[in-house]
């Protein structure tokens, strides 16, 4: 999926500083990128402080330090990151940076039309781990009780979606929510609110679909 | 030496940290490693009482740091077990007199005398979890078959990832097997269902456990109890050996059996 020619970052300058938007990728060729990109314009950058936008990338301790030292090499500081994502505001508190987090609509995606963007994440949700993003939401994995999803448009979990779900945030009630194993702990779509029953002991993976119906949450088997 | 920093801890409180902390270590030296157990909870020491060695603590973990005496001085070694050793936690201050690169040091120091290094942590998840976890290679997750203890897990376990202290490993305290096979207790698969890591010990609830801890002698140290026999496979399989889930059932005695039967008929 990854193409080598594409580009990662993005580079703008502000009153306020450079701002760094970093798409998705590697974080190894994103450095690379941006370590070139730089080099190319070492007079023009020098001196400067940035903002890095990364969006819903998960950032390690050691992945900001290396940016961060990326950029002292080119006598730049790193001023501030914006994140949507809590783990890595964790990460830049903990690293003593201005933590920007980025609201629901993250100025960094242009204005959505908020059914065609889908934003993918592959990994569990564990509990108190929580994802937010305007558009559609895919998880490639489990949704824990204790996690929670909000999306402006639908959610699909491929895995059990045991924790929080509240889809259609921004579209309302024509949002959708499906995953392989619907036992979420709550259920909100548009203004609709549901729990499921309590006694599901069944194990059977049951993909199902739940939409708005009649001013009610159903769901229905994929079938 | 190839040295191994384990932090056990859970989330919740009470669901068996220092038990296991100190069980496993004990078993660990009996296997022949070198072993240290560090008590990381600062104003609430246990580690000490369990593993029975109150009486010997001169110096603690705070001294240390502190600069007040020299590692090797807050050491103690356990005279039962050859290659067994405690550095107990200070219980007149609290989990603000460490940080985090005090732990960090502390292991490094070690990590040249020592094979295994287990921290046993705090409950909860603020600074004194963190100090537990900073010096860590990987985790042993501690959880009883209880949903708020495994609530509890899972967010542990979404922390450890996120610090990248993983892999972690798990281990089920207290489970009673005729409560999971009438239905009442959640069972190992649910509890892997949810947290998705390695398994590496089930250990049945057992009053020996309750006796041995109030003693101050380890169950791996002196009885064959099925708790203990399931403590010491935890220790086989945190040093990689492969080793099958011993069964649960205990023996029933004659009038259980005769109830049984009946209950049948």
């Amino acid at each position: 999926m990854e193409m080598t020619n594409e580009q990662h970052i993005t580079i703008k300058g502000t009153s306020d500083g450079l701002i760094i938007n970093i798409y998705s990728g590697r974080w190894s060729s994103i450095l690379a990128e941006l370590d070139d990109k730089l080099s190319k314009k070492a007079d023009f950058f020098k001196g400067g402080r940035v903002s890095l936008i990364v969006g819903n990338r998960i950032l390690k301790t050691d992945d900001i330090k290396a940016v961060g030292d990326l950029l002292n090499n080119h006598q730049m500081t790193l001023w501030s990151v914006q994140s949507s994502v809590k783990e890595t505001q964790t990460t830049t508190e903990e690293f003593g940076l201005e933590m920007v987090p980025s609201p629901l609509k993250a100025p960094t995606t242009p204005k959505l039309e908020p059914n065609h963007t889908t934003q993918t994440f592959k990994r569990t949700l564990r509990s108190g781990q929580h994802v937010e993003y305007a558009g559609n939401i895919v998880i490639i994995g489990d949704v824990n009780p204790g996690a929670k999803v909000m999306a402006g448009g639908n959610i699909i979990v491929w895995g059990h979606l045991r924790g929080t779900a509240h889809a259609g945030a921004i579209i309302g009630d024509s949002a959708y929510v499906c995953a392989l194993k619907l036992i979420p702990v709550q259920l909100i779509i548009g203004n609709h609110i549901s729990c499921s029953p309590t006694d599901n002991k069944d194990k059977r993976i049951i993909p199902e679909m739940a939409f708005v119906s009649n001013g009610q949450i159903i769901a229905e088997s994929w079938e | 030496m190839n040295s191994t920093v384990i932090t056990v801890t859970s989330g919740k409180g009470g669901v068996g940290k220092t038990t296991t902390t100190a069980n496993v270590s004990v078993a660990l030296a009996l296997i022949g490693y070198k072993v240290v157990a560090i008590d990381s909870d600062i104003g609430l020491r246990n580690l000490d009482v369990v593993m029975g060695l109150e009486s010997r603590i001169v110096y603690d973990l705070v001294d240390v740091v502190d600069g007040v005496c020299r590692l090797k001085q807050a050491t103690i070694r356990d005279k039962r077990v050859k290659g067994l050793f405690l550095i107990p936690a200070a219980q007149t201050r609290d989990k603000t007199a460490i940080t985090q690169e005090n732990m960090i040091s502390v292991c490094e120091e070690l990590k040249k005398d020592f094979d295994y290094i287990l921290i046993d942590s705090p409950a909860g998840i603020e600074q004194g979890f963190k100090n537990a976890l900073a010096p860590a290679n990987r985790c042993i997750i501690v959880t009883t078959p209880e949903v708020s203890s495994v609530r509890d897990a899972d967010r542990i376990i979404g922390l450890i990832e996120a610090a990248d202290k993983g892999p972690s490993q798990l281990v089920i305290n207290r489970v009673r097997q005729e409560m999971v096979d009438r239905g009442e207790m959640l069972d190992v698969d649910d509890v892997l269902d949810i947290l998705g890591i390695e398994l590496v010990g089930v250990i049945p609830d057992d009053e020996a456990i309750i006796i041995s801890t109030n003693k101050g002698i380890p169950a791996t140290l002196e009885d064959d109890s099925l708790a203990s026999r399931a403590l010491k496979n935890v220790a086989y399989r945190v040093t990689g050996k492969q080793i099958p889930f011993l069964d649960l059932h205990q023996p029933l005695n004659l009038f259980q059996r005769f109830s049984k039967l009946w209950n049948r008929g």
